[in-house]
Protein backbone atom coordinates (compact mmCIF):
# COMPACT_ATOMS: atom_id res chain seq x y z
CA UNK A 1 0.00 0.00 0.00
CA UNK A 2 3.21 2.02 0.92
CA UNK A 3 3.78 2.40 -3.14
CA UNK A 4 0.25 4.68 -3.90
CA UNK A 5 0.63 6.62 -1.01
CA UNK A 6 4.30 7.30 -2.15
CA UNK A 7 2.18 8.04 -5.86
CA UNK A 8 0.11 10.24 -3.93
CA UNK A 9 2.56 12.36 -2.03
CA UNK A 10 4.52 12.48 -5.55
CA UNK A 11 1.90 13.89 -7.40
CA UNK A 12 1.47 16.46 -4.66
CA UNK A 13 4.92 17.28 -5.27
CA UNK A 14 5.05 17.48 -8.51
CA UNK A 15 2.11 20.07 -8.56
CA UNK A 16 3.46 22.51 -6.51
CA UNK A 17 6.73 21.94 -8.78
CA UNK A 18 3.67 24.42 -11.15
CA UNK A 19 2.47 26.28 -8.53
CA UNK A 20 1.58 29.37 -10.94
CA UNK A 21 -0.60 27.12 -13.03
CA UNK A 22 -2.11 25.70 -10.58
CA UNK A 23 -2.87 28.71 -9.05
CA UNK A 24 -3.82 29.76 -12.53
CA UNK A 25 -6.38 27.13 -13.16
CA UNK A 26 -7.51 27.60 -9.37
CA UNK A 27 -8.44 31.38 -10.14
CA UNK A 28 -10.06 30.13 -13.28
CA UNK A 29 -12.47 28.07 -10.82
CA UNK A 30 -13.39 30.69 -8.49
CA UNK A 31 -13.95 32.78 -11.17
CA UNK A 32 -16.82 30.40 -12.46
CA UNK A 33 -18.20 30.19 -9.36
CA UNK A 34 -18.47 33.73 -9.07
CA UNK A 35 -19.94 33.97 -11.95
CA UNK A 36 -22.75 31.33 -11.44
CA UNK A 37 -23.13 32.56 -8.01
CA UNK A 38 -23.74 36.14 -8.40
CA UNK A 39 -26.26 35.10 -11.92
CA UNK A 40 -28.32 32.99 -9.64
CA UNK A 41 -28.28 35.43 -6.38
CA UNK A 42 -29.37 37.81 -8.29
CA UNK A 43 -32.56 35.70 -10.51
CA UNK A 44 -33.52 34.19 -7.52
CA UNK A 45 -34.07 36.89 -4.95
CA UNK A 46 -34.81 36.56 -1.06
CA UNK A 47 -38.03 34.67 0.25
CA UNK A 48 -39.17 33.38 -3.36
CA UNK A 49 -38.32 29.95 -5.20
CA UNK A 50 -37.80 29.23 -8.71
CA UNK A 51 -37.83 25.90 -10.39
CA UNK A 52 -38.04 24.56 -6.95
CA UNK A 53 -35.09 26.03 -5.48
CA UNK A 54 -35.05 28.96 -3.06
CA UNK A 55 -32.37 31.13 -3.04
CA UNK A 56 -30.03 29.57 -0.27
CA UNK A 57 -30.69 26.05 -1.90
CA UNK A 58 -29.69 27.24 -5.28
CA UNK A 59 -26.84 29.04 -3.85
CA UNK A 60 -25.53 26.20 -1.81
CA UNK A 61 -25.94 23.69 -4.79
CA UNK A 62 -23.74 26.18 -7.00
CA UNK A 63 -20.67 26.10 -4.20
CA UNK A 64 -21.48 22.63 -3.78
CA UNK A 65 -20.69 21.83 -7.37
CA UNK A 66 -17.25 24.22 -6.80
CA UNK A 67 -16.48 22.03 -4.65
CA UNK A 68 -17.04 18.93 -5.76
CA UNK A 69 -15.63 19.32 -8.87
CA UNK A 70 -12.36 19.65 -6.84
CA UNK A 71 -13.13 16.13 -5.13
CA UNK A 72 -14.82 14.03 -8.31
CA UNK A 73 -14.00 16.17 -11.67
CA UNK A 74 -10.10 16.43 -10.82
CA UNK A 75 -8.49 13.94 -12.16
CA UNK A 76 -4.88 12.77 -14.13
CA UNK A 77 -6.21 10.25 -16.50
CA UNK A 78 -5.03 12.47 -19.63
CA UNK A 79 -1.64 11.10 -18.57
CA UNK A 80 -2.70 7.77 -19.84
CA UNK A 81 -2.98 8.80 -23.39
CA UNK A 82 -0.03 10.92 -22.99
CA UNK A 83 2.16 8.18 -21.58
CA UNK A 84 0.85 5.80 -24.28
CA UNK A 85 1.83 8.27 -27.33
CA UNK A 86 5.07 9.05 -25.70
CA UNK A 87 5.66 5.10 -25.39
CA UNK A 88 6.60 5.90 -21.79
CA UNK A 89 3.86 3.47 -20.52
CA UNK A 90 6.43 0.83 -21.36
CA UNK A 91 8.25 1.29 -18.20
CA UNK A 92 5.01 1.28 -16.44
CA UNK A 93 4.40 -2.16 -17.90
CA UNK A 94 7.32 -3.45 -16.83
CA UNK A 95 6.92 -2.39 -12.98
CA UNK A 96 5.50 -5.17 -11.18
CA UNK A 97 2.30 -2.71 -10.50
CA UNK A 98 -1.58 -2.48 -10.53
CA UNK A 99 -1.48 -0.22 -13.77
CA UNK A 100 -5.04 1.31 -12.98
CA UNK A 101 -3.73 1.32 -9.37
CA UNK A 102 -0.94 3.66 -10.22
CA UNK A 103 -3.13 5.80 -11.58
CA UNK A 104 -6.22 5.97 -9.11
CA UNK A 105 -3.65 6.63 -7.18
CA UNK A 106 -2.21 9.94 -9.13
CA UNK A 107 -5.90 10.63 -9.45
CA UNK A 108 -6.12 10.77 -5.91
CA UNK A 109 -3.28 12.85 -5.10
CA UNK A 110 -4.56 15.59 -7.71
CA UNK A 111 -8.00 15.74 -5.90
CA UNK A 112 -6.23 16.26 -2.41
CA UNK A 113 -4.50 19.39 -3.99
CA UNK A 114 -7.81 20.64 -5.33
CA UNK A 115 -9.72 19.84 -2.48
CA UNK A 116 -7.78 21.84 0.19
CA UNK A 117 -7.00 24.77 -2.43
CA UNK A 118 -11.21 24.55 -2.73
CA UNK A 119 -11.53 24.52 0.78
CA UNK A 120 -9.61 27.77 1.34
CA UNK A 121 -11.19 29.40 -1.64
CA UNK A 122 -14.45 28.11 -0.25
CA UNK A 123 -13.66 29.47 3.09
CA UNK A 124 -13.01 32.76 2.25
CA UNK A 125 -15.88 33.24 -0.19
CA UNK A 126 -17.90 32.61 3.01
CA UNK A 127 -15.80 35.35 4.61
CA UNK A 128 -16.27 37.62 1.92
CA UNK A 129 -19.76 37.01 0.87
CA UNK A 130 -21.49 35.67 3.67
CA UNK A 131 -24.08 33.60 1.61
CA UNK A 132 -27.23 31.96 2.59
CA UNK A 133 -26.19 28.53 2.81
CA UNK A 134 -28.25 25.29 4.08
CA UNK A 135 -26.73 23.21 6.37
CA UNK A 136 -27.33 19.96 6.53
CA UNK A 137 -27.54 18.50 9.84
CA UNK A 138 -29.41 15.03 9.16
CA UNK A 139 -27.06 12.03 9.07
CA UNK A 140 -29.02 9.82 6.84
CA UNK A 141 -28.25 12.24 4.02
CA UNK A 142 -24.75 13.06 5.00
CA UNK A 143 -24.12 9.56 4.98
CA UNK A 144 -25.32 8.70 1.58
CA UNK A 145 -23.49 12.40 0.39
CA UNK A 146 -20.18 10.64 1.14
CA UNK A 147 -21.40 6.93 -0.68
CA UNK A 148 -22.22 9.06 -3.43
CA UNK A 149 -19.43 10.89 -3.39
CA UNK A 150 -17.43 7.87 -3.43
CA UNK A 151 -19.28 6.68 -6.32
CA UNK A 152 -18.46 9.74 -8.54
CA UNK A 153 -15.06 9.10 -7.79
CA UNK A 154 -14.79 5.32 -9.45
CA UNK A 155 -17.17 6.90 -12.18
CA UNK A 156 -15.53 9.98 -13.25
CA UNK A 157 -12.00 7.41 -13.25
CA UNK A 158 -13.32 5.05 -15.41
CA UNK A 159 -14.82 7.89 -17.92
CA UNK A 160 -11.32 9.52 -17.94
CA UNK A 161 -9.26 6.49 -18.31
CA UNK A 162 -11.20 5.35 -21.04
CA UNK A 163 -10.76 8.55 -22.84
CA UNK A 164 -6.99 8.14 -22.14
CA UNK A 165 -7.24 5.09 -23.60
CA UNK A 166 -8.04 6.55 -27.10
CA UNK A 167 -4.14 7.15 -26.74
CA UNK A 168 -4.17 3.63 -28.20
CA UNK A 169 -5.83 4.52 -31.30
CA UNK A 170 -4.93 7.85 -32.13
CA UNK A 171 -2.46 10.70 -31.20
CA UNK A 172 -5.37 12.84 -30.36
CA UNK A 173 -6.51 12.25 -27.04
CA UNK A 174 -7.08 15.87 -25.97
CA UNK A 175 -9.77 17.16 -28.54
CA UNK A 176 -11.94 14.50 -27.14
CA UNK A 177 -11.61 14.90 -24.19
CA UNK A 178 -11.77 18.87 -24.19
CA UNK A 179 -14.98 18.34 -26.26
CA UNK A 180 -16.37 15.91 -23.18
CA UNK A 181 -14.98 18.10 -20.51
CA UNK A 182 -17.70 20.27 -21.87
CA UNK A 183 -20.15 18.28 -22.30
CA UNK A 184 -19.40 16.19 -18.63
CA UNK A 185 -19.73 19.69 -17.22
CA UNK A 186 -22.81 20.58 -18.81
CA UNK A 187 -24.66 17.07 -18.46
CA UNK A 188 -22.96 16.99 -14.70
CA UNK A 189 -24.88 19.64 -13.85
CA UNK A 190 -22.36 21.98 -13.24
CA UNK A 191 -23.74 24.96 -14.49
CA UNK A 192 -27.10 24.95 -13.00
CA UNK A 193 -29.52 21.69 -11.18
CA UNK A 194 -30.50 19.31 -13.91
CA UNK A 195 -34.28 18.77 -12.88
CA UNK A 196 -34.40 22.51 -14.28
CA UNK A 197 -34.25 20.37 -17.32
CA UNK A 198 -38.33 19.58 -18.60
CA UNK A 199 -39.18 16.14 -17.04
CA UNK A 200 -38.95 13.88 -20.22
CA UNK A 201 -35.39 15.49 -20.84
CA UNK A 202 -34.65 14.73 -17.09
CA UNK A 203 -35.71 11.10 -17.16
CA UNK A 204 -33.27 10.43 -19.95
CA UNK A 205 -30.65 12.35 -18.12
CA UNK A 206 -30.98 10.43 -15.41
CA UNK A 207 -30.16 7.23 -17.00
CA UNK A 208 -26.50 8.55 -18.64
CA UNK A 209 -23.80 8.30 -15.77
CA UNK A 210 -23.17 11.68 -16.09
CA UNK A 211 -25.62 13.69 -13.38
CA UNK A 212 -24.24 11.12 -10.79
CA UNK A 213 -21.04 12.74 -10.87
CA UNK A 214 -22.38 16.37 -9.54
CA UNK A 215 -25.91 16.71 -9.27
CA UNK A 216 -27.18 13.56 -7.83
CA UNK A 217 -24.74 13.91 -4.77
CA UNK A 218 -25.79 17.45 -4.13
CA UNK A 219 -29.36 16.83 -4.13
CA UNK A 220 -28.62 14.27 -1.83
CA UNK A 221 -27.04 16.30 0.81
CA UNK A 222 -29.65 19.23 -0.10
CA UNK A 223 -31.79 16.22 1.06
CA UNK A 224 -34.37 16.81 -1.33
CA UNK A 225 -34.12 12.89 -2.33
CA UNK A 226 -36.46 10.33 -1.34
CA UNK A 227 -34.93 6.85 0.35
CA UNK A 228 -36.09 5.08 -2.96
CA UNK A 229 -34.95 7.87 -5.19
CA UNK A 230 -30.98 7.45 -3.56
CA UNK A 231 -31.54 4.16 -3.62
CA UNK A 232 -31.98 4.17 -7.63
CA UNK A 233 -29.41 6.50 -8.26
CA UNK A 234 -26.91 4.35 -6.45
CA UNK A 235 -28.21 1.28 -8.49
CA UNK A 236 -27.51 3.08 -11.74
CA UNK A 237 -24.09 4.77 -10.92
CA UNK A 238 -22.97 1.24 -9.50
CA UNK A 239 -24.49 -0.77 -13.12
CA UNK A 240 -22.74 2.09 -15.04
CA UNK A 241 -19.35 1.66 -13.04
CA UNK A 242 -19.34 -1.86 -13.11
CA UNK A 243 -19.94 -2.06 -17.14
CA UNK A 244 -17.49 1.22 -17.40
CA UNK A 245 -15.03 -1.15 -15.62
CA UNK A 246 -15.84 -3.55 -17.75
CA UNK A 247 -15.18 -1.87 -21.14
CA UNK A 248 -12.37 -0.01 -19.51
CA UNK A 249 -10.34 -3.94 -19.11
CA UNK A 250 -11.43 -4.87 -22.26
CA UNK A 251 -10.21 -2.00 -24.39
CA UNK A 252 -7.12 -1.76 -22.58
CA UNK A 253 -6.50 -5.14 -22.81
CA UNK A 254 -7.20 -4.38 -26.81
CA UNK A 255 -5.08 -1.36 -26.78
CA UNK A 256 -2.46 -3.06 -25.37
CA UNK A 257 -2.04 -6.03 -27.90
CA UNK A 258 -1.86 -3.08 -30.34
CA UNK A 259 0.66 -1.02 -28.23
CA UNK A 260 3.98 -1.91 -30.23
CA UNK A 261 6.15 0.99 -27.61
CA UNK A 262 6.23 3.67 -30.74
CA UNK A 263 9.27 5.56 -30.91
CA UNK A 264 12.60 3.70 -30.05
CA UNK B 1 19.63 -21.21 -19.37
CA UNK B 2 18.54 -17.99 -17.97
CA UNK B 3 17.43 -16.81 -21.49
CA UNK B 4 15.82 -19.32 -24.36
CA UNK B 5 14.96 -18.42 -27.11
CA UNK B 6 13.59 -20.88 -30.22
CA UNK B 7 12.19 -19.60 -33.61
CA UNK B 8 10.97 -16.39 -32.26
CA UNK B 9 9.21 -14.14 -34.92
CA UNK B 10 7.56 -10.85 -34.88
CA UNK B 11 5.83 -9.40 -37.42
CA UNK B 12 4.05 -5.58 -37.31
CA UNK B 13 1.27 -5.16 -39.47
CA UNK B 14 0.75 -1.29 -39.96
CA UNK B 15 -1.32 0.47 -42.31
CA UNK B 16 0.21 1.90 -45.01
CA UNK B 17 -0.50 5.45 -45.49
CA UNK B 18 -0.38 7.86 -49.08
CA UNK B 19 0.25 11.60 -47.71
CA UNK B 20 -1.68 14.05 -47.51
CA UNK B 21 -5.39 14.60 -46.40
CA UNK B 22 -7.11 12.13 -49.55
CA UNK B 23 -4.21 9.53 -48.58
CA UNK B 24 -6.02 10.00 -44.64
CA UNK B 25 -9.39 9.45 -46.58
CA UNK B 26 -8.26 6.90 -48.46
CA UNK B 27 -7.14 5.08 -46.10
CA UNK B 28 -9.84 5.25 -43.74
CA UNK B 29 -12.02 4.15 -46.25
CA UNK B 30 -10.25 1.28 -47.60
CA UNK B 31 -7.01 0.44 -45.28
CA UNK B 32 -4.11 -1.42 -46.75
CA UNK B 33 -2.19 -3.44 -44.43
CA UNK B 34 1.55 -4.04 -44.58
CA UNK B 35 3.00 -7.10 -42.53
CA UNK B 36 6.95 -5.89 -41.29
CA UNK B 37 9.05 -8.87 -40.26
CA UNK B 38 10.47 -6.77 -37.27
CA UNK B 39 11.89 -10.59 -36.62
CA UNK B 40 12.62 -13.78 -38.28
CA UNK B 41 13.02 -17.33 -36.74
CA UNK B 42 15.40 -16.12 -34.31
CA UNK B 43 16.67 -18.66 -31.65
CA UNK B 44 19.37 -18.58 -29.27
CA UNK B 45 20.62 -19.31 -25.57
CA UNK B 46 22.10 -17.43 -22.42
CA UNK B 47 23.58 -18.72 -19.84
CA UNK B 48 23.38 -17.19 -16.04
CA UNK B 49 25.71 -14.33 -15.75
CA UNK B 50 27.28 -14.18 -19.37
CA UNK B 51 27.35 -10.78 -20.54
CA UNK B 52 26.07 -10.67 -24.72
CA UNK B 53 26.31 -8.49 -27.05
CA UNK B 54 23.54 -7.59 -29.30
CA UNK B 55 24.14 -5.93 -32.69
CA UNK B 56 22.92 -4.97 -35.49
CA UNK B 57 22.22 -2.08 -37.75
CA UNK B 58 19.37 0.51 -36.84
CA UNK B 59 15.97 -1.55 -37.85
CA UNK B 60 17.74 -5.02 -37.42
CA UNK B 61 15.38 -6.09 -34.58
CA UNK B 62 17.23 -5.65 -31.76
CA UNK B 63 15.22 -3.16 -29.94
CA UNK B 64 11.87 -5.91 -31.00
CA UNK B 65 13.95 -8.47 -29.89
CA UNK B 66 14.61 -7.69 -26.60
CA UNK B 67 10.98 -6.18 -25.94
CA UNK B 68 9.57 -9.72 -26.49
CA UNK B 69 12.40 -10.73 -23.99
CA UNK B 70 11.80 -8.52 -21.64
CA UNK B 71 7.44 -9.13 -21.69
CA UNK B 72 6.67 -5.34 -23.64
CA UNK B 73 5.42 -7.61 -26.98
CA UNK B 74 3.98 -10.65 -28.17
CA UNK B 75 5.83 -12.78 -30.20
CA UNK B 76 4.11 -13.39 -33.73
CA UNK B 77 5.15 -17.45 -32.80
CA UNK B 78 8.04 -19.22 -31.43
CA UNK B 79 9.02 -20.12 -28.10
CA UNK B 80 10.86 -17.42 -25.33
CA UNK B 81 11.11 -18.08 -21.81
CA UNK B 82 13.62 -15.91 -19.51
CA UNK B 83 13.85 -17.30 -15.76
CA UNK B 84 11.36 -19.76 -16.55
CA UNK B 85 8.88 -17.38 -17.32
CA UNK B 86 7.09 -16.43 -20.36
CA UNK B 87 7.69 -12.61 -20.61
CA UNK B 88 4.14 -11.65 -22.29
CA UNK B 89 2.80 -12.87 -19.32
CA UNK B 90 4.20 -9.83 -16.83
CA UNK B 91 3.88 -12.31 -14.13
CA UNK B 92 4.88 -10.00 -11.21
CA UNK B 93 7.33 -12.42 -9.72
CA UNK B 94 9.22 -12.36 -13.29
CA UNK B 95 8.46 -8.41 -13.27
CA UNK B 96 10.83 -8.45 -9.93
CA UNK B 97 13.92 -10.13 -11.32
CA UNK B 98 14.35 -8.74 -14.77
CA UNK B 99 14.95 -4.63 -15.71
CA UNK B 100 15.08 -3.54 -19.32
CA UNK B 101 16.72 -0.24 -19.75
CA UNK B 102 15.70 2.31 -23.22
CA UNK B 103 18.45 5.24 -23.86
CA UNK B 104 15.56 7.11 -25.30
CA UNK B 105 12.88 6.47 -22.57
CA UNK B 106 12.91 7.85 -19.23
CA UNK B 107 10.91 6.50 -16.15
CA UNK B 108 12.05 8.83 -13.44
CA UNK B 109 9.70 11.90 -12.20
CA UNK B 110 10.86 14.95 -14.30
CA UNK B 111 10.22 17.36 -12.12
CA UNK B 112 11.00 15.84 -8.83
CA UNK B 113 14.78 15.14 -7.23
CA UNK B 114 16.11 11.77 -8.07
CA UNK B 115 15.51 10.20 -5.07
CA UNK B 116 11.93 10.45 -5.09
CA UNK B 117 11.73 8.05 -7.91
CA UNK B 118 14.33 5.76 -6.34
CA UNK B 119 12.21 5.69 -2.94
CA UNK B 120 8.91 4.81 -5.47
CA UNK B 121 11.08 2.15 -7.39
CA UNK B 122 11.79 0.63 -3.59
CA UNK B 123 7.83 0.32 -2.57
CA UNK B 124 6.87 -0.64 -5.84
CA UNK B 125 9.73 -3.96 -6.00
CA UNK B 126 8.90 -4.17 -2.44
CA UNK B 127 13.06 -4.13 -1.46
CA UNK B 128 13.75 -4.11 2.18
CA UNK B 129 14.60 -1.01 4.21
CA UNK B 130 18.29 -3.20 4.84
CA UNK B 131 18.62 -4.02 1.08
CA UNK B 132 17.81 -0.99 -0.59
CA UNK B 133 19.94 0.67 1.98
CA UNK B 134 23.28 -1.15 0.55
CA UNK B 135 22.06 -1.26 -2.86
CA UNK B 136 21.38 2.41 -3.33
CA UNK B 137 24.74 3.32 -1.28
CA UNK B 138 26.91 0.41 -3.68
CA UNK B 139 25.39 1.60 -6.68
CA UNK B 140 25.52 5.62 -5.98
CA UNK B 141 29.08 4.72 -5.54
CA UNK B 142 29.77 2.86 -8.76
CA UNK B 143 27.67 5.17 -10.49
CA UNK B 144 29.35 8.50 -8.75
CA UNK B 145 25.76 10.15 -8.57
CA UNK B 146 25.46 10.57 -4.50
CA UNK B 147 25.00 14.65 -5.12
CA UNK B 148 22.78 14.22 -7.62
CA UNK B 149 19.89 12.21 -5.79
CA UNK B 150 18.69 15.20 -4.56
CA UNK B 151 18.61 17.15 -7.24
CA UNK B 152 15.54 18.04 -9.96
CA UNK B 153 15.59 15.63 -12.81
CA UNK B 154 14.84 18.04 -15.23
CA UNK B 155 17.84 19.76 -14.54
CA UNK B 156 20.78 16.84 -14.67
CA UNK B 157 22.57 16.75 -17.95
CA UNK B 158 21.92 14.34 -19.91
CA UNK B 159 24.98 11.80 -19.14
CA UNK B 160 23.78 12.60 -15.01
CA UNK B 161 20.42 11.50 -16.14
CA UNK B 162 20.88 9.00 -17.91
CA UNK B 163 23.13 7.54 -14.58
CA UNK B 164 20.27 7.87 -12.71
CA UNK B 165 17.55 6.40 -14.93
CA UNK B 166 20.44 3.14 -14.71
CA UNK B 167 20.24 3.57 -10.61
CA UNK B 168 15.98 3.51 -11.29
CA UNK B 169 16.23 0.58 -13.22
CA UNK B 170 18.38 -1.43 -11.29
CA UNK B 171 17.69 -0.75 -7.98
CA UNK B 172 15.64 -3.60 -7.43
CA UNK B 173 19.11 -5.75 -8.51
CA UNK B 174 17.79 -7.68 -11.38
CA UNK B 175 18.83 -10.93 -12.17
CA UNK B 176 18.33 -10.24 -15.58
CA UNK B 177 19.24 -6.98 -17.49
CA UNK B 178 18.30 -5.72 -21.12
CA UNK B 179 20.50 -2.64 -21.72
CA UNK B 180 19.27 -1.17 -25.21
CA UNK B 181 21.33 1.55 -26.48
CA UNK B 182 22.72 2.66 -22.75
CA UNK B 183 25.63 4.96 -23.74
CA UNK B 184 23.77 6.65 -26.42
CA UNK B 185 24.35 10.48 -26.70
CA UNK B 186 26.53 10.39 -24.58
CA UNK B 187 30.34 11.52 -24.27
CA UNK B 188 33.78 9.41 -24.63
CA UNK B 189 34.30 10.20 -20.98
CA UNK B 190 30.74 8.80 -19.69
CA UNK B 191 30.72 6.25 -21.74
CA UNK B 192 33.56 4.87 -20.46
CA UNK B 193 32.55 4.97 -17.27
CA UNK B 194 29.40 3.55 -17.87
CA UNK B 195 30.71 0.70 -19.73
CA UNK B 196 32.79 0.09 -16.58
CA UNK B 197 29.63 0.11 -14.45
CA UNK B 198 27.69 -2.51 -16.68
CA UNK B 199 31.41 -4.78 -16.25
CA UNK B 200 31.18 -4.13 -12.65
CA UNK B 201 27.82 -4.86 -12.30
CA UNK B 202 28.01 -8.35 -14.26
CA UNK B 203 30.42 -9.46 -12.13
CA UNK B 204 29.23 -8.24 -8.45
CA UNK B 205 25.81 -9.50 -8.66
CA UNK B 206 26.41 -12.21 -11.66
CA UNK B 207 23.84 -10.59 -13.75
CA UNK B 208 22.72 -11.82 -17.12
CA UNK B 209 22.88 -8.91 -19.55
CA UNK B 210 22.42 -8.10 -22.87
CA UNK B 211 23.66 -4.79 -24.30
CA UNK B 212 22.37 -3.48 -27.59
CA UNK B 213 25.05 -0.22 -28.89
CA UNK B 214 25.60 1.22 -31.98
CA UNK B 215 29.36 2.02 -30.37
CA UNK B 216 31.59 -1.02 -31.33
CA UNK B 217 33.86 0.38 -28.64
CA UNK B 218 31.48 -0.73 -26.18
CA UNK B 219 30.65 -3.89 -27.51
CA UNK B 220 34.42 -5.09 -27.46
CA UNK B 221 34.98 -3.46 -24.03
CA UNK B 222 32.18 -5.89 -22.27
CA UNK B 223 31.20 -9.16 -24.57
CA UNK B 224 33.21 -11.66 -24.99
CA UNK B 225 30.06 -13.15 -27.17
CA UNK B 226 28.25 -11.29 -29.69
CA UNK B 227 24.86 -11.77 -31.45
CA UNK B 228 24.20 -10.23 -34.72
CA UNK B 229 21.19 -9.50 -36.38
CA UNK B 230 20.32 -8.19 -39.65
CA UNK B 231 16.84 -7.67 -41.87
CA UNK B 232 15.42 -9.73 -38.42
CA UNK B 233 17.15 -13.01 -39.24
CA UNK B 234 20.40 -14.14 -37.08
CA UNK B 235 23.59 -13.71 -38.80
CA UNK B 236 26.30 -14.44 -36.18
CA UNK B 237 26.15 -16.16 -32.45
CA UNK B 238 29.59 -16.46 -30.71
CA UNK B 239 32.66 -15.60 -29.33
CA UNK B 240 33.62 -12.04 -30.60
CA UNK B 241 37.48 -13.19 -31.64
CA UNK B 242 35.75 -15.91 -33.57
CA UNK B 243 33.82 -13.51 -36.17
CA UNK B 244 37.13 -11.46 -36.01
CA UNK B 245 39.10 -14.79 -37.50
CA UNK B 246 36.11 -16.32 -39.37
CA UNK B 247 35.47 -13.16 -41.21
CA UNK B 248 38.38 -11.24 -41.22
CA UNK B 249 41.62 -13.54 -41.42
CA UNK B 250 43.77 -11.18 -42.36
CA UNK B 251 45.59 -8.37 -40.34
CA UNK B 252 46.12 -4.52 -41.57
CA UNK B 253 49.69 -3.34 -42.68
CA UNK B 254 50.03 0.32 -42.14
CA UNK B 255 52.86 2.10 -42.96
CA UNK B 256 54.68 5.40 -43.33
CA UNK B 257 56.80 5.77 -45.86
CA UNK B 258 59.97 7.85 -46.33
CA UNK B 259 60.32 8.63 -50.41
CA UNK B 260 57.44 8.17 -52.88
CA UNK B 261 57.26 4.79 -54.67
CA UNK B 262 54.57 4.04 -57.67
CA UNK B 263 52.13 1.63 -55.92
CA UNK B 264 51.96 -0.62 -58.92
CA UNK B 265 54.81 -1.87 -57.28
CA UNK B 266 53.13 -3.04 -54.32
CA UNK B 267 50.44 -4.07 -55.67
CA UNK B 268 51.73 -8.10 -56.35
CA UNK B 269 52.44 -7.83 -52.59
CA UNK B 270 49.60 -7.37 -51.37
CA UNK B 271 45.87 -5.74 -51.27
CA UNK B 272 46.18 -2.07 -51.19
CA UNK B 273 43.13 -0.68 -49.38
CA UNK B 274 44.95 2.88 -49.30
CA UNK B 275 47.65 5.04 -50.88
CA UNK B 276 48.41 8.81 -50.22
CA UNK B 277 51.34 9.46 -50.16
CA UNK B 278 53.19 9.00 -47.32
CA UNK B 279 50.78 6.52 -45.62
CA UNK B 280 49.82 3.47 -46.92
CA UNK B 281 47.25 0.42 -45.66
CA UNK B 282 47.76 -2.77 -46.69
CA UNK B 283 45.56 -6.13 -46.10
CA UNK B 284 47.19 -9.18 -45.65
CA UNK B 285 46.46 -12.45 -45.08
CA UNK B 286 47.25 -14.06 -41.88
CA UNK B 287 49.46 -16.73 -42.85
CA UNK B 288 51.42 -13.81 -45.07
CA UNK B 289 52.09 -11.53 -42.72
CA UNK B 290 55.83 -11.90 -41.98
CA UNK B 291 56.85 -12.39 -45.30
CA UNK B 292 54.93 -9.48 -46.35
CA UNK B 293 56.19 -7.15 -43.61
CA UNK B 294 59.41 -8.55 -44.11
CA UNK B 295 59.66 -7.56 -47.74
CA UNK B 296 58.24 -4.23 -47.24
CA UNK B 297 60.89 -3.37 -44.99
CA UNK B 298 63.49 -4.36 -46.97
CA UNK B 299 62.63 -2.91 -50.53
CA UNK B 300 61.06 -0.14 -49.35
CA UNK B 301 62.16 3.73 -47.60
CA UNK B 302 60.23 2.78 -44.28
CA UNK B 303 59.47 5.16 -41.65
CA UNK B 304 57.27 3.01 -39.81
CA UNK B 305 55.24 0.49 -39.88
CA UNK B 306 52.25 -1.13 -37.45
CA UNK B 307 50.68 -4.70 -37.87
CA UNK B 308 47.38 -3.74 -36.41
CA UNK B 309 43.94 -6.23 -35.96
CA UNK B 310 40.98 -5.68 -38.54
CA UNK B 311 38.67 -2.90 -37.18
CA UNK B 312 36.18 -4.28 -35.41
CA UNK B 313 33.67 -2.48 -36.84
CA UNK B 314 34.58 -2.91 -40.67
CA UNK B 315 34.53 -6.54 -39.81
CA UNK B 316 30.67 -6.38 -39.20
CA UNK B 317 30.43 -3.97 -41.91
CA UNK B 318 31.73 -7.05 -43.81
CA UNK B 319 29.00 -9.77 -42.44
CA UNK B 320 26.56 -7.32 -43.25
CA UNK B 321 27.17 -6.94 -46.97
CA UNK B 322 28.13 -10.75 -47.24
CA UNK B 323 24.43 -11.30 -46.21
CA UNK B 324 22.92 -8.73 -48.73
CA UNK B 325 24.92 -10.64 -51.66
Amino acid sequence: MRKYFLIIVNMWDEIFTYRLSFAMWRLRNVFQLLTIYFLWASLIPKQSVLFGYSQSLMLTYVIGTSFLSAVILSTRTYEIGDNINSGNLSALLLKPINYFGYWFAKDIGDKLVNISFSLVELFLLFFLLRPPLFLQTDIVPLLFFIITICLGILLYFCIGSLLGMIGFWSPEVWAPRFIFFILIGFFAGILFPLDIFPKPIFNILQLLPFPYLLFFPLKVYLGQLSMPEILKGISISVIWIFSLTYIMVLVWRKGLRMYTAYGN
Amino acid sequence: MVISVSNLSKYYTTHKKDAGLLGSIKSFIARKYETIKAVENISFTIGEGELVGFIGPNGAGKTTTLKCLSGLLYPTSGRVSVLGFTPYERNHTFLKQISLVMGQKNQLWWDLPVIESIQLQKEIYSITDEKYKKTLSELTELLEIADLLSVQVKKLSLGQRMKCELLAAIIHTPRVLFLDEPTIGLDVVMQKKLREFIKEYNKHYMATIMLTSHYMKDVEALCKRVIIINHGTLLYDGQLSDLVKKHAPYKIIKVILDKYIDPKKLAPLSEVLYFSYPELVLRVSQKNIGKVATKILDKFPVENITIEDPDIEQVIREVFTKQKR
